[in-house]
């Protein structure tokens, strides 16, 4: 054979992996951006849903849009990967696209429970990930179980951030039913999809933070013969005063 | 979660389950038969040449079988999630090239192309959901240097002298082939990597023979 010919089929070789690992580059950085916009997007819920307010049904459809404001800017990064993922790319990638995909449904989750109280749906999630043109790809199922898997951590984080506010036990007893429930739902795919079993244990740990507070409250509430809007007053204007006296450190 | 939402992705899972399993079956085929295969080209180092056709023969029924096997797993694929699914037969797609192409090495000393290797392994260009990755061809020609540096040292226990200078030529072509590419740090540069020790394995043959003036000096300059 000559020797040529050994080196032309070579040289076509090199062009294919140049180009599949150039792709596969820009993936993981726009996969990476699109981890960062979520996180912010998540930091400036729990910031928002923080906040002092009259009207907390109002508060949190401000907090879940805002939110969602910003993970519009990860939307538009997902418009400039269409046409890297197109066709069978998709699943060629797809352990590139993953880590921003699974933050990003972490993100919009937590917004959606935010303002509705419910999971949502893997349409909803869909329909999320599209523009004018059509959606950005499919989603796939591990991807939006493992993103909803993240967001039983930010819930328990918003449970307990807030248990000290009026309503604010209420609301954790809710969320702890609501991260139950959705630990009983997932464990059926756990056999089927890699990755889930372990989240599936971090989210038994949350669940447990998230009862263990409830637990608390609930035995120290008790210690008072109050109706539970005195305690809330109570609980609320001690936790307003050292608020006011320190408004810095409180967001830092 | 919604009752409803629940049966859409018990009815996704369904579906991927039953894709996984049909080519699961497919696939403990497919490693049969290689292991078959790779049986019957263990005997090249003990087969002197004027009986390796008929060796070489005896494989291309199991070999060519194959086809049916990848024309299964092409069914069973649903649209562009081809990649999806590779991993899963790459094992045995390699250990098919790296059969093919040694076998066609050692009917005609040339290197096996990647077409023709999809062609064997009965992969149509037409297929929309099924091809030959690069990364399995070549993992599969690094197989069959790994093999052919053993083979340099019992065709000369078999007394074929030349043999040797033919494999040195050969792989020495390949291996300035690999190093045109930009290989990732993943299982293929490794292995890439290792091939300089079969490279010099040869080399230590290809000057015993030499030196002990077992190849006629014709045979050194016309190869």
């Amino acid at each position: 054979m000559p020797k040529e010919t050994v080196l032309n089929i070579f040289e076509q070789f090199r062009q294919d992996i140049d180009e599949g690992n150039d792709r596969r580059e820009r993936l993981i950085k726009a996969s990476r951006d699109v981890t960062n916009i979520s996180k912010k997007a998540i930091f400036l819920l729990h910031r928002i849903v923080l906040e002092d307010s009259t009207d907390d049904r109002a508060l949190a459809r401000r907090a879940a849009s805002s939110c969602r404001e910003k993970l519009s800017e990860a939307n538009a990064l997902f418009a400039l990967m269409r046409p890297e993922l197109a066709g069978d790319r998709f699943w060629r990638y797809q352990r590139q696209v993953s880590p921003g995909l699974q933050e990003y449904i972490e993100a919009l989750s937590l917004a959606h429970y935010i303002e509705h109280d419910a999971l949502i749906s893997y349409q909803q999630v869909q329909d999320a990930l599209s523009d004018g043109d059509g959606r950005f790809f499919t989603l796939t199922l591990s991807d939006y179980l493992l993103g909803l898997s993240d967001l039983t951590g930010e819930l328990m984080r918003f449970a307990i951030s807030n248990i000290s506010r009026r309503g604010g036990r209420l609301k954790a007893s809710q969320v702890c039913a609501f991260v139950r429930s959705c630990k009983s739902d997932f464990e059926h795919f756990t056999p089927h999809v890699r990755d889930l079993s372990k989240k599936q244990s971090v989210t038994a740990g949350s669940l447990e933070k998230i009862e263990a507070a409830a637990y608390a409250i609930a035995v120290r509430g008790s210690e008072y013969d109050l109706p539970q809007e005195m305690l809330d007053d109570l609980v609320a204007q001690a936790t307003t005063r050292f608020n006011i006296r320190e408004p810095d450190e409180a967001y830092m | 979660m919604d009752p409803q939402d629940l049966e859409t992705l018990n009815a996704l899972l369904e579906h991927d389950v039953g894709v996984s399993e049909k080519i699961k079956e497919q696939v403990k085929e497919f490693d049969k038969r290689g292991r078959i295969i790779v049986g019957i080209l263990g005997k090249i180092h003990s087969t002197p040449s004027n009986s390796m056709p008929e060796l070489l023969d005896s494989v291309d029924p199991v070999l060519l079988s194959c086809q049916e096997i990848t024309a299964s797993i092409a069914d069973v694929i649903p649209p562009d999630q081809f990649w999806r699914w590779k991993d899963m037969w790459s094992n045995s797609m390699r250990t098919a090239v790296y059969a093919a192409a040694l076998i066609q090495y050692l009917r005609n000393g040339t290197l096996l192309s990647m077409p023709r290797a999809s062609e064997i392994l009965g992969i149509r260009e037409d297929w929309k959901n099924f091809s030959m990755p690069v990364e399995d061809y070549l993992h599969g020609l690094i197989s069959m240097v790994n093999e052919l540096s053993r083979y340099a040292i019992n065709a000369v226990t078999l007394g074929q002298f030349e043999e040797p200078l033919r494999i040195s030529n050969f792989v020495k072509e390949i291996f300035s082939g690999f190093t045109m590419l930009n290989l990732k740090n993943d299982s293929l540069r490794r292995r890439f990597d290792s091939l300089k020790y079969d490279l010099k394995k040869i080399e230590e043959v290809v000057y015993d023979v030499s030196l002990r003036k077992l190849v006629p000096p014709a045979a050194q300059t016309s190869q």
